[in-house]
């Protein structure tokens, strides 16, 4: 653990909260009228995955707590919770739902990702830059239309929706960001 | 991405910049109907008001024939605007631009924003309480009779991120006092002595160190614990704030420790900062004095203060009452935009990728 202050809190980070381990989900500084400065973050309980919000004072102090990654591969869904396995050691981690936030909709099994581990428990996964997933659904682009920037909708794989530019098909490999949810190239 | 590609590829989003150009129609319209004039004021400053809360931006004015002088940003058109009501303007506005550093990082602020203020002569602040009321229904009924499909709608009625507000008036009105005894439990006169203040605090289980102050304890259980509630359905007139807070606001002549001073929050978004105006210039020129050594103290960038306003007060402000709104958040309110950058066509945070 190191003790770090407001202006080294990031997106992504994970820090101690009135004694629970907590994911920092988002970030961001007020300025009351007439006031100092304070950080608004929204802090996501590891141990029941709840979200609330708390507004440090600017230059507050927390534990930053040491958080490791380790590859593991996606088995399936448990009730409301995703099964990985650790490639090296073979043993299999419990991810809830409520830890995976938006990523549960690109999720593919048998795919790796790097799962963020806490102690001894699977307390996320670090989102890739970029995924890549089948088209399995897709209309035709109208034809003759040709202006730059029109867009439609398609399916993917694990099921989730992408507005993507009309020459893509069914079939296509796409890459996607999955913090934006916004497609980025044909694979 | 920046905002021009994304018009460029998704045109339909047009709309929601468009909603800027009609509030500010609106906002025109409704002070021409009630005859205040519309001045222009200066950006580039060569004294600003001395504020310490607030970050300035500092330039340089070059002069073939003298030395080069220090500049700075205007941070609100307050002080022109109260020089042109001493100088016999009477009632007035100005839709200006203004400038605070520091302000990144946040889905409420941009470094340079809109902001409108109004001045009325011979009023106080429940009078501006009313032109708020007022205002905010005049812009949304102007934009439901010039949006197609909108017309029928209630002009009392607006619908931001899936919440609906009904802007008819009156608002709630609210006391920092009953705001802090209704959803945090706290009793005021209390809390107003700093020692108590920090036992309260430390006991809700926030931090106080030896270098907190009075005002953070203040504005830390505000934004955790009050805030949230605030304009939820229908606007929220908060208002008698700490006499601390607000460097140019009138105290309350029958509670001296709170000042004459309302913000207004509408689904979270704090929309307006309002005050009876002090019109006495010894107590102007002493709360500038603590307010510069207070931004010594933060080692914040230093400056002289207008000393030309104090002699606007010397010759005397007539009793008024002002405020300043941030319109860009208007904008939000009236867009259903989440972030402030949403509204601009340029925010800040893509210009300084």
């Amino acid at each position: 653990m190191s003790t770090i202050t407001t202006a080294q809190f990031k997106k992504g980070m994970f820090i101690e909260f009135k004694d629970v381990p907590h994911l920092i989900t988002d970030m961001q500084f007020v300025n009351p009228g007439k006031g100092s400065a304070f950080v608004r973050t929204k802090l996501r309980s590891l141990k029941t995955g709840k979200v609330q919000e708390f507004t440090f004072k600017s230059g507050e102090s927390a534990e930053e707590l040491p958080i490791n990654t380790r590859e593991m591969q996606y088995l399936y869904k448990e009730s409301d919770s995703y099964v990985f396995m650790d490639n090296f050691s073979y043993e299999q981690y419990n991810i809830s739902e409520g830890l995976l936030e938006g990523f549960i909709k690109y999720l593919k099994p048998n795919d790796a990702y790097q799962v963020l581990v806490y102690g001894e428990e699977a307390v996320g996964i670090r989102f890739p830059k970029k995924v890549w997933l089948k088209v399995t659904e897709a209309e035709e682009g109208a034809k003759g239309n040709t202006a730059s920037g029109a867009t439609k909708t398609v399916v993917v794989e694990t099921g989730a929706v992408i507005t993507v530019p009309l020459f893509i098909k069914f079939g296509d490999v796409i890459g996607i960001d999955p913090e934006t949810g916004t497609y980025l190239e044909r694979g | 991405m920046k905002t021009w590609q994304m018009l460029n590829k998704n045109p339909q989003l047009w709309q929601r910049y468009f909603i800027r150009e009609k509030v500010i129609t609106a906002i025109r319209t409704f002070f021409f109907n009630r005859q205040f004039h519309e001045v222009e004021t200066p950006l580039l400053i060569a004294r600003p008001p001395a504020e310490s809360y607030l970050d300035i931006f500092e330039t340089t004015l070059l002069d073939r024939n003298r030395k080069p002088t220090k500049a700075y940003l205007s941070t609100s058109p307050e002080v022109p605007l109260k020089k042109l009501i001493v100088a016999g303007l009477g009632n007035c506005y100005a839709l200006t631009k203004s400038f605070r550093n520091m302000e990144t990082q946040s889905t409420l602020h941009n470094p340079e924003f809109t902001i409108l203020e109004w001045y009325r002569v011979g009023a106080d602040y429940r009078d501006i309480m009313e032109d708020c009321e007022e205002l905010l229904v005049f812009i949304n009924t102007y934009l439901k009779r010039t949006t197609p499909g909108e017309e029928t709608k209630h002009p009392e009625e607006l619908v931001y991120q899936d919440h609906h507000v009904n802007l008819a008036s009156p608002w709630e009105r609210l006391t920092i006092v009953e705001a802090f005894a209704k959803w945090a439990h706290i009793d005021f006169d209390n809390f107003l002595r700093e020692p108590t203040a920090r036992h309260i605090a430390r006991k809700k289980g926030y931090s106080v160190e030896k270098k907190t102050t009075w005002e953070e304890l203040y504005n830390q259980i505000f934004l955790n614990e009050i805030e949230p509630h605030l304009g939820k359905s229908r606007p929220t007139i908060l208002y008698e704030f700490p006499g601390v807070m607000g460097a140019l606001a009138k105290k309350k002549s029958s509670d001296l420790r709170f000042a004459e001073r309302f913000e207004f929050y509408i689904e979270g978004l704090e929309l307006g900062d309002c005050y009876s105006e002090l019109t006495d210039w010894k107590e102007q020129k002493e709360r500038f004095e603590n307010e510069l050594k207070e931004i010594k103290r933060l080692g914040k960038t230093m400056y002289d203060y207008d000393h030309n306003f104090i002699d606007a007060l010397k010759i005397g402000l007539p009793a008024c009452s002002g405020i300043a709104v941030g319109v860009d958040r208007l904008v939000m309110l009236f867009a259903n935009a989440a972030r402030i950058q949403d509204t601009l066509l340029f925010p800040a945070d893509e210009l300084f990728q």
